[in-house]
Order: structure tokens, then sequence, then C-alpha cells
């Protein structure tokens, strides 16, 4: 009845080619995929890459928009260069520190490993917290969501970035809590640098969200 | 050949030959003006290339089933194609292609033209149905004070016309087949088609661009007349207001008309009982905030988006199937009382939205504030009805 | 000795009691992986491909009928002028729900159930990437599609048409949930196809068998890869959209609003972006999957292989470039026109290239018209009059007169139908006996294809008059008053255009007709159809484990030339079958590998996908689901990352033999 064994080869010995991954993903092991890349990460290659047309299109609905204010409330009266500036290189330094948290992940320290991923979460964490701070400022001005083309395609565009962080922060702090535990199913290093990836392009988004937005004038 | 095979034969070419409608007043292989003439030249040279193509196709490969049909031949060399036939037949589609893009070009140029019109008229599209409006300008051979009309657009035989239109809420498309290609009016923005129609006659048209609840009942007719026509259509659509004779049923029906209509509908110089000008609001009334202005509303010959007819199928014959030296007479005599078409303005007064499907239920308009979309149901009596219809019958 | 380390088709002894050991619960994440191999969870669970490939395929067959039947109420409406079967408003709902469940539940998911099963079986792997992504798309699709339908019974569907132009599709214009229900709906049929596409795109690119090398891939993997890479970069831009609608419609934004400034063509930018690509992404499978037939029954290689796979690469990337061919009469204004005009043009370039090919492939043939071959002709025929009348269209004044018409009708339905759907029957009547063991009916199927090719041609080659004699789409009614004189006017060509459809419809049913008789039809043969690619290299159906041995792939068309060796001598050709199918896949069955893993079942796809379903649910209903929904999703998501890669060996029914040491070589995520 049981067709979990089958019987051993009658004649030769099976070839088995060298190099070759039989289509499973071997965690842990050295392996070889046809293009050398790891499953994993060339699948976070092509999900950033489509994450670039998602940003695209909210960035294009900004651009359309961002002159079509009902009242007198713009980015004139409302941006802090200086502040946000601050913000956005809290973010860019927590790339550094997650730079540093995948290395330390393929040195296999653990410790370090842990401590710069929970710094990169705290950096997030400030980022997202000066966005909020921010967002506060601009509503009691009188930039609420439905208040005009320029402010619904502004939030849309900065609080779906935002989500973004948020998902990283809580990734990043998930990894924290399952490599204290010895959680993680795989390869430890790769787990950590698919994060920093994602992480990564999040990052580079802000940069191009920053430039567009804020520093070039309407 | 049998019989029976052979009158098949005959039979499936005559459906080839006369498969197509005669008349149908939206062909746009029957182009009636010069816009459309082009496009049809066009058409002229692209259905032609890609009959023969797709003929060449598809007898190609009915000969290589035919031929290659396996009737116990050896398994054919196991080739994987020539590059250089492979690339041949790449570079003639291509060259077909740049043969029929240059022509194309050049009249899609040719018809964005918007310099060299002689008269500029501007349609609004609504749900569900077409303002058009004449501004006051030297164009049109002059128009002194502004006219405002709906569904029918009257225009002069000849000359080349720029419609300027947009829309009121959702996106529309002024349409008349025969005239020209259509053109979606898109609220917030003014797009221009030209139109100009070679001979007399009504160019039936429909909007085309999926407006909702009743886009099928969203119709038009451009109807192209001599230029002394014209001109006639003009004073009759000038002509100061004429209040019905007291006492007769028109004159009741006025009253009526100014309790139960004048909130949306305009009729030019109408008065109230305190002979103060009635002047409509149908922003207060109508989500979109317009009703047709029914000043000379028997000039026109079809109603509630174009879609029912004004003249009972007699006279709508008459008019409508004119030759082209009396269309134009005939369409300025208007509606009279004995080719009216009682039947369906009667159901289109005792209940609207139950004849062209409306936004008129006030219990399901929360989301527009209350305001309907359309004309609601007014419940008026069969006495009101009796008397509106004898005053509108004098709105000429 | 091999070991499979998943649970085979042996039942499970159901509470066979003292089997299972109680294991430390640090090794499972919340739950155990399940382990069942019969009975509803075997399927619920599974990351089988080729399960999953099935499930999809009935899943979208079902959506079939249900648009189908949409499509007959329409064409029964508009048989007679002033058609009263459907109100205005039922009418709108069901020409809108009829295009989005032929686009985004049929079409979409039935290409990608061959996908999924053919796309690992033609590399020779032996599962995709990530087999429980894999189930997460299924079930997206599946709680998605559900989902749109609720909206029937829950208030009505969505009224603005499947291209739901804006401002129409705002809440003061469309006032029911039905556009709401539209647009989750679709973020979640589009959340399933970007998993798809990331997962097949990772398997075709990382997990060829030694040897398959790109330009050795079946065409069929090929064109699947293309529409892979086709909705990863277009689902984005319709996912931004459906955003912003969904936005403008439940938080009041305003992106749609033009009395707030906002510009309604910038919805027909998004969508279309989108839209075209779309085009591509129904077409390609089928031209890949005749690709497969056509060389099959023609007993040759694919004429000029390599132009077709590039002309299928040059198709979807000019793909993006021409989606302002819709907004021809939009009002872009006369040289954007122009341009998109001409790129249009230029798409019919690479298009003409693949019926080039097809027709030179059937030259000097030794042809076999099986049902698959009679639907694979049928699909260069009826697409080429497609893509022919697309050429016409391409001619922008001549479209200010064609588009919103019949005409446009006509047109696309010989391309998606003529291009798509038959290409789409054409690869279940070819690859029937290998997903199920059985042949289908050869007699039936005839009857199948021949009442489907005359239904469609009189249901769609009448629209071709209707439309270019004026007759808009999308209109409830016609009238007598627009329809001409004479006989064969408007109205009979309507008339004939809705016998034609329930032509098609028998045609339809035909072929469920043929599915039940041919149920109990004996075992298929290995290689039926004398068949050319790798997916033939195994039995029918496949093991759970695809291939015995991973193959070794030497030449384009492998298991062909496994069979037949070129006798011929001094450079003349002869082929010679030297081996039968059943021959090359015994040998390969003697020398199976040893060791093979697969990825034991998980609850957590079903789960996260049920998660959605609820949220969709809570943004039109109410937060408190929406909360619910969010939870469910969390804890999948956790639940997800923390499961081990395989259930314990313990509870394995029987254990695997060798005392659980195999090593835990397993996929992930």
């Amino acid at each position: 009845m049981s067709d979990t064994t089958i019987e051993p080869p009658v004649t030769a010995e099976p070839e088995t080619p060298v190099g070759y991954d039989d289509g499973q993903d071997h965690i842990g092991l050295a392996h070889h995929t046809a293009t050398g890349l790891s499953n994993t990460k060339l699948a976070m290659w092509l999900f950033l890459g489509s994450e670039c047309l998602l940003f695209g299109g909210l960035i294009s609905t900004y651009m359309l928009y961002r002159n079509r204010q009902a009242s007198a409330i713009g980015p004139d009266q409302l941006w802090d260069i200086p502040f946000t500036s601050a913000t956005s290189f809290v973010l860019l330094m927590s790339s550094l520190t997650m730079v540093l948290a995948v290395s330390a992940a393929k040195r296999k320290d653990e410790r370090g490993t842990r401590l710069w991923l929970t710094v990169t979460a705290l950096l997030g964490g400030l980022f997202l917290a000066g966005q909020v701070y921010e967002f506060t400022v601009f509503y009691r001005e009188g930039l609420g969501y439905t208040t005009s083309l320029f402010s619904s395609s502004f939030y849309t565009l900065t609080g779906f970035h935002g989500v973004h962080v948020a998902v990283g922060i809580i990734m990043l702090l998930s990894l924290v809590g399952m490599l204290a535990k010895g959680k993680i199913v795989g390869d430890k290093a790769e787990t950590v640098e698919m994060v920093g990836l994602y992480w990564h392009f999040v990052d580079v988004v802000w940069i191009v969200i920053f430039t567009l937005v804020y520093l070039i004038p309407a | 050949m049998s019989r029976r095979a052979r009158i098949g034969l005959v039979a499936a070419l005559g459906v080839l030959v006369a498969g197509c409608a005669q008349d149908a007043p939206q062909d746009t292989w029957d182009p009636a003006g010069p816009n459309a003439e082009m496009i049809n030249d066009l058409d002229w040279i692209v259905f032609p290339i890609a009959g023969v193509v797709g003929l060449l196709v598809v007898g190609v490969i009915a000969y290589a089933l035919f031929r290659f049909r396996d009737h116990g031949q050896a398994i054919p060399e196991q080739t994987h194609g020539k590059p250089a036939l492979e690339i041949t037949l790449t570079i003639i589609p291509a060259l077909i292609l740049i043969g029929i893009a240059i022509p194309s070009v050049s009249t899609l140029m040719a018809l964005n033209e918007t310099d060299d019109t002689e008269c500029v008229i501007n349609v609004t599209g609504q749900q569900w149905w077409w303002e058009v409006d004449y501004a006051q300008q030297d164009g049109c051979g002059g128009i002194a004070e502004p006219i405002i009309t709906s569904g029918q657009m009257v225009i002069p035989v000849g000359t080349p016309v720029l419609v300027r239109g947009t829309s009121r809420d959702v996106i529309h498309s002024w349409w008349i087949p025969r005239l020209n290609g259509k053109r979606d009016m898109v609220p917030g923005r003014v797009h221009t088609v030209r139109l100009e129609a070679d001979e007399p006659g009504i160019y039936a048209g429909q909007c085309t661009e999926f407006c909702g609840l009743s886009h099928a009942n969203m119709r038009m007719e451009v109807i192209a007349m001599m230029p002394d026509d014209f001109e006639a259509w003009k004073a009759q659509q000038l002509a100061p207001y004429q209040a019905p004779e007291a006492g007769t049923l028109a004159a009741t029906g006025e009253a009526t008309f100014v309790a139960q209509c004048s909130r949306c509908h305009q009729v030019n110089g109408l008065e109230d009982a305190d002979g103060q000008p009635v002047i409509a609001r149908p922003d207060l009334q109508v989500y979109s905030g317009a009703a047709p202005n029914l000043s000379y509303f028997m000039t026109r010959n079809t109603f509630a988006g174009a879609s029912w007819d004004l003249l009972t199928a007699e006279c709508r014959a008459d008019v409508w199937e004119a030759d082209a030296a009396v269309v134009g007479e005939r369409y300025l005599e208007g509606v009279s009382e004995k080719c009216l078409n009682s039947v369906d303005l009667r159901e289109w007064l005792r209940n609207a939205p139950a004849k062209k499907p409306m936004y008129a239920d006030a219990e399901k308009l929360d989301e527009t504030d209350g305001l309907v979309r359309g004309m609601p149901n007014l419940a008026l009596s069969e006495d009101q009805i009796d008397e509106l219809i004898a005053y509108l019958l004098e709105r000429k | 000795m091999a070991i499979i380390e998943r649970p085979t088709e042996t039942p499970a002894r159901a509470g066979a009691g003292g089997l299972i050991v109680a294991t430390p619960s640090s090794s499972y994440g919340y739950l155990r992986r399940p382990v069942q191999t019969t009975g509803w969870k075997s399927w619920a669970f599974t990351v089988d491909h080729k399960k999953i490939g099935i499930m999809y395929g009935a899943v979208a067959m079902i959506f079939f009928f249900i648009g189908g039947f949409e499509a007959l109420l329409i064409r029964l409406q508009l048989a007679q002028p002033d058609g009263t079967i459907l109100s205005a408003d039922k009418y709108n709902q069901m020409f809108t729900m009829h295009a989005t469940t032929m686009v985004f539940l049929f079409v979409m998911p039935m290409a990608a159930a061959f996908a999924n099963y053919m796309m690992p079986l033609q590399i020779g792997a032996r599962d995709v990437a990530f087999p429980r992504l894999n189930a997460l798309s299924l079930w997206t699709f599946v709680f998605g599609g559900i989902f749109i339908n609720t909206s029937w019974i829950l208030g009505g569907a969505a009224d603005g048409g499947w291209f739901m132009y804006a401002p129409n599709s705002s809440v003061p214009f469309s006032p029911t949930h039905g556009v709401d229900f539209w647009v989750l709906g679709l973020l979640m049929t589009g959340i399933a196809s970007q998993v798809g596409a990331i997962n097949l795109i990772v398997t075709a690119l990382n997990m060829r068998a030694p040897g398959m090398t790109l330009m050795r891939m079946p065409i069929f993997t090929w064109m699947a890869l293309v529409v892979q890479f086709l909705l990863l970069f277009a689902i984005p831009i319709i996912t931004v959209a459906l955003f912003l609608l969904l936005f403008q419609r439940n938080f009041d934004a305003t992106f749609f609003s033009v009395a707030d400034g906002a510009d309604p063509l910038l919805w027909q930018h998004l969508f279309w972006l989108f839209g075209h690509p779309e085009v591509y992404i129904l077409v390609l499978p089928s031209f890949g999957i005749i690709s497969e037939v056509l060389p099959t029954f023609s007993r040759k290689p694919l004429f000029g292989y390599p132009f077709v796979v590039f002309s299928g690469a040059a198709i979807g990337l000019v793909g993006f470039g021409v989606w302002a061919h819709h907004m021809f009469a939009s009002g872009l204004g006369p040289i954007s026109v122009a341009v998109f005009s001409v790129a249009t043009m230029a798409i019919a370039v690479p298009t003409g290239v693949k019926i080039i090919n097809w027709t030179l492939t059937l030259w000097g043939g030794k042809l076999w018209f099986t049902t698959a071959m009679l639907f694979a002709i049928g699909l260069i025929v009826q697409f080429t009059i497609g893509g022919l009348s697309g050429v016409t269209h391409a001619v922008a004044p001549s479209d200010t007169q064609q588009t919103d018409t019949y005409y446009i009708v006509a047109h696309f339905h010989y391309v998606i139908f003529g291009g798509a759907v038959l290409g789409l029957f054409a690869g279940i009547y070819y690859w029937w006996p290998k997903v199920f063991g059985k042949m289908l009916n050869e007699k039936w199927g005839r009857w199948n294809f021949w009442l489907m090719i005359i239904g469609m041609n009189l249901t769609f080659g009448p629209m071709h008059i209707i439309g270019l004699q004026g007759q808009p789409r999308r209109m409830y009614r016609w009238t007598e008053n627009r329809a001409g004189e004479g006989f064969f006017n408007l109205g009979f060509w309507n008339l004939v255009s809705s016998v034609g459809a329930f032509v098609l419809g028998l045609g339809a049913l035909v072929f469920l007709v043929n599915i039940w008789i041919s149920r109990k039809n004996p075992p298929a043969p290995a290689d039926p159809w004398d068949a050319r690619s790798l997916e033939w290299l195994t039995t029918s159906p496949p093991k759970e484990h695809n291939f015995d041995r991973i193959p070794t792939v030497h030449t384009l068309d492998e298991f062909f030339h496994r069979k037949y060796e070129d006798v011929g001598e001094d450079g003349s050709h002869d082929f010679k079958q030297m081996k039968t199918g059943e021959q090359v896949i015994a040998e390969e069955e003697a020398h199976a590998d040893e060791h093979i893993h697969l990825p034991s079942p998980s609850y957590w796809p079903i789960i996260l996908a049920f998660g959605m379903l609820i949220i969709a649910y809570g943004v039109i209903y109410t937060p408190l689901l929406l909360a619910a929904g969010a939870a469910v999703v969390i804890l999948a998501l956790f639940g997800w990352a923390l499961e081990p890669p395989t259930a314990d060996d313990s509870e394995f029914d029987p254990p695997s033999s060798d005392g659980g040491q195999p090593s835990k070589e397993l996929a992930h995520v």
C-alpha cells in the first residue's frame, strides 16, 4: 500500500548532477539555483520591484495633485524642512544600523545582530513618531485628510510609506524575539538579510518622497 | 453541387451582400459630412488591407490543414525554423503598418483642427440628457442673444461647426456617427469636436461613454438645415414669451407649470401671478444642477434625453424621412396638437422614473443630500397632466 | 531507498491512537502541520502545486459558468428591442460582473491553474519555489471571488462597468456597496496574482532541472513567465487605483471629485496602465498552450522557437506602452493620440510573428486533428480576426467611430474568447490525461469544439456589424428607431447574436457532459499524444514528487528526443521511434532519486486568506469585523513564520521508515 518506498535502482547508480537544486530550498546548506540567487532573495527582489510601481503610482498621483489646494493651506505654510530633514536623517541612520545587523548575522554574532536590529527598529520608531507628530501639527493647522486633493494625496502617499515602515519595525522586533528564542526557521543570516533588503528599500523610497514632496518647490 | 447546396451558397452570399441594415441612423459607414468622410476614407484603406491579410492567413492555414493532414507520411524533419524567412515575414507586416500609420496620423491632425470653424456650439452632458447652447457670437451667421435648448442641436448646412463640450457630473461622450467620431465630455475639462453636414437632415447620435443607470436613454440629434431655415430657427428660439389666452386649458396649465415644474424647468419670460419673473433653480433639486429649458419645448421633436418622440409615428416619418429640400421647413413646424405623441409624454408626466430609470426615489437619496438625479415622480393628477400638455403645446 | 517526506496517497488511520507522540510544543509554531492525505483536509491544507492547480482550475470553471450565465441574461435582454428581462440597474450590474468574472475569476485563474500545474513539471522541478505561498494565492483568489459575488445578495453588485470609470464610480453615482465589494474583491485577487507571480518567476528562474537552459524551456513555461512579469508590474498599478477609489468612497477623499479639482482622467491612466498589460496577461498563457499543442500534433518542433519567445517578451514589454489607445476619445490631445496610435500598430508586429510561426509549424507537418488540436487551430483563426479588427482601431480616427460600440465588443471577444478561452480549452483537452490519468471523450470533444466555434462566431460576428452601424455598448435597451431598415437590420443581428450565445452556452455544457461521461474511462496511456516536453516524462497523473529522478535536459523537446532518433544519413533526416514514452518513463523510475524532500501541508495559507476575507467584510460593514480579521491575519503570519518545515516524523502514517533521521532540508516561506 505504501508509496513511501521505491525499489532501489537495479542498474547503475543514479547520476546526481553537481550543483543542482532538486527543487527545494535547502535551508542552511550551500546550494545552487539556476540563477545563483537563493529563492527567497530573488523573491524579495521581485517583490521590491513591484513595490516600486506601487509607490510610483502613489507618487504620480501626488505630483498631479500637489498644487490643487482648495484652501490656502499648502506646503508653504506647513513644511518644516529642518524637522523633516532630521527625521529623514534618523531613517537614513537606521539603514546603517541595518547594515551592521546583517554583517553581525553573517559573522554569526547573535548578540550583535539582536542589538543592531533593535537599534534599527528604534530608529524606525523614532521616524514614525516624527511622522505622527508632523501629521498632528498639519492637522491642527487645518490640513485634514479630506481638506483638499493635495492633502488627500499627501497623506495617502506618506501614509502608505509609514505603514511600510511600521511593518518593517514589526518584522525587526519579531526577528529579535525569534532569534532570542531560537525560533528562526532556516538560515538566520539570510533571514536578517531579507528583512534588511526590505528596510533599505523603504528608506530609499523615503529619500525619493522627501525629495519630491518636501524639497522640490511646488 | 446539389440544388440545396447551391441555394445555401446563394443565400450565404446574399447575407454577406445585404448583411447590413439599410439606413441605420447611426451607421458609421454612411458619412454625411467631411469629418466622417475623412474617417470613412481611412477605413477604406485599413479594412480592405485587414480583410486581404485575414483571408490570406486563413487561406494558408486551410491549405496547410488539408495538405499536411496525416495521410501516412513519415515524421517530418525536426526543423526549428528559418531565420531569413522569419525576418522577411516580420518586415512585411511592419511595412504594411507603416503604410497605415501615415494616413491615419495625418487624418488625426486634420480632425483636430479648431481654428477654421465658423460656428461654436456648447454641449453639456448631464445624467441623462444633453444641454445645447449657443453663446452670443458672430459665428453661426450671428447669434444676437444666447440660445439654449436640449437634446437636439440645430446647425447650418455646409458650415464647419466646433462643438465645445463638458459635463456636469460623470463622463459622457458626444457621438453623431454620420458627422464625426465621438469625443468624451469630461467634467472639469472642455473638449472639442468638429461637426459639419453636407446635406440638410436629422443625424442621430447617442451618448457612448457609460454614464450610469440610464446610459441607454441618453441620446441626441443634430438637425442640419439650410442657412435660411437656420435663421428662422434662431428667430424661433428668441421669440418673446407668449402667455396662453386667459380662460383656456393652457392658461390653467401655466399655473400648474409654475406650481409643479418651474422649480427646475425654466420657461423664459414666464411670470407668476404677481407679475414676478419665474426663475428655475434646478440646482436646489437636482444633483447635477440643471434641467432642460422648456421655453420652446415643442420646437424639438424628442424629449427626455431624446429618448422618446414628441411626434406620433406618422408625423415623425414626415420629418425624419423628408427630402433634404424640405426637412428644415418641416422641422421648423414643430409639434402640433394633431402630431403630438401624447402617449409617451403622458406616461412621462405621470411617473418619469418609471419610464426612464433615474435616481429619484426620495428615500434613497442620502448620498446626494436628498437631491435627485433625473426627474422625480410628481404624482400629478390626470387633470393636471391635461393642463400641462395644453400649456406645453404652445411652447414653440 | 527513496524517502518521500510528505504523506503520500496512503490513507491516514484516523484515531489509530498511540501512534502520535506528543512532541514539545516548541517544535511547532502554534499548530502542528497537518498530515491528512485524504478527504477535504488533504485539499484545504495542501501545498502540492498539482492539487493547487486542480483547485484553481475547478474554481475558475465554476466562475466560467457563472459569468456565462450572466452573459446569457445580457443576450436575452438584448434579443429584442426594449428588453425587459432585466431592469436597467440589474443590467448594469450584470455586464459589470460578467466582465469582472470572466477576466479576473475565470481566464486569469484558469491560466494560473495551468501555470501552477505545468510549470514545475515542464522545467523538471518537484514543486514551486514557495509551496505555502502557492496555497495562499489559491485561497486568496477563491475567497476574493466569493466575496465579490456575495454582493449580489448584499445590496447589489458593482454597476460601473469593469473599467469602473471615475467619477461614475463615486458614492453619489453608485450609492450601493457594489463598488466597494468590487474594489476589495479585486484587491484580494490582486494579492493572489502578485504572490503567484513572484512564486512562479522564482520557480522558472531558479528551479530548472540540470541542462534546462532558458532557451530550452518549453514555450508554455516561457509565456507563463512573461505573464508573471506582466502581473508583477501591472498589479501594483491597479492596486493604487483601487486604494484611491476605496479611500474616495469610504474615507471621503476627493481623488476623483471634480468639484474639488480632481481630474477624472487619472483613473483612466492608472486603470489602463494595468488594463492593457492585462489583455496580454489573458492571452499569452493560451499562446503558450497552443505553442505546445500545435507542434505535438504536427509532429515537428515549434517553428522559430526563439522568435516566438522574443515576440512574447516584446508583446509584454510594448504592452506597457500602449495603454492610452483605450482613451483615443477621452480628449488626450492629438500628439499623444498619434504616439499611442503608432505604438499600438507596432505591437501588431510581434503578434503577427506568432501567427506566422504557428502557421509555419503546421506547414510540412503530419497533422493529427485531436480536439486539443482543433481548439488550437480555432485559436489561430479566431485570434487572427480579433487581431486584425484590433488594427482597425489602432487607427485613432477610426477608433473614434468604433470605441464604445459593439464593434469593440466583437473585437475583444475574438481576442479573449477566440484567443484566450479557446487556448485554455486546448490545454484542458491536451493535458486532461496528464492531470487525471484519463482521456476525455474525443467525440464529445468535437461537439464541444464545433458548438463553441459556431456559437462564438454567431454571437460575436454580428457584433461587428451592430457596432459599425452605430449601436453603443453597455446599453440596457436598444430601440428600433435606431436599428435601420430591411430584414437584416440591427434587430436581426441582435437576435442572431443572442441565439449564438445559447449555442455557445450549449457548447460549454457539452464540456461538462464530456467530463461526466469520461469519468469512467480506463486509465490513459502515459504518452497518449506522442508528446514532446518534460511534463510527459513522468506518470499520469504525476506522482506527488513529480519525477522519480530529476531529469537532465539536453535539448528543447527533451521527451521527444528521448523517444526518437535521427537515423538519416548524409544530411538527410529520418526520425525513427526508438523507445515508447512508457519505456522512457520506466527508465526514469528505475533510477529513482534517494531522499526526495517535500514540505508538509500547512494550515496557515488558508487561514491567512480567510483573515483577509474577514477584513474585506469589515471594511464594508463594521470596524469590529475588521479588527477580528486583522487579528486572524497577524496570528496566521506569525504561525506561518514559526512553522517548522515539516511535520514530525512520528506523525506520518506510516512513520518514515528510517527512524526519523532524514535531513530536514525543506522549503520554507
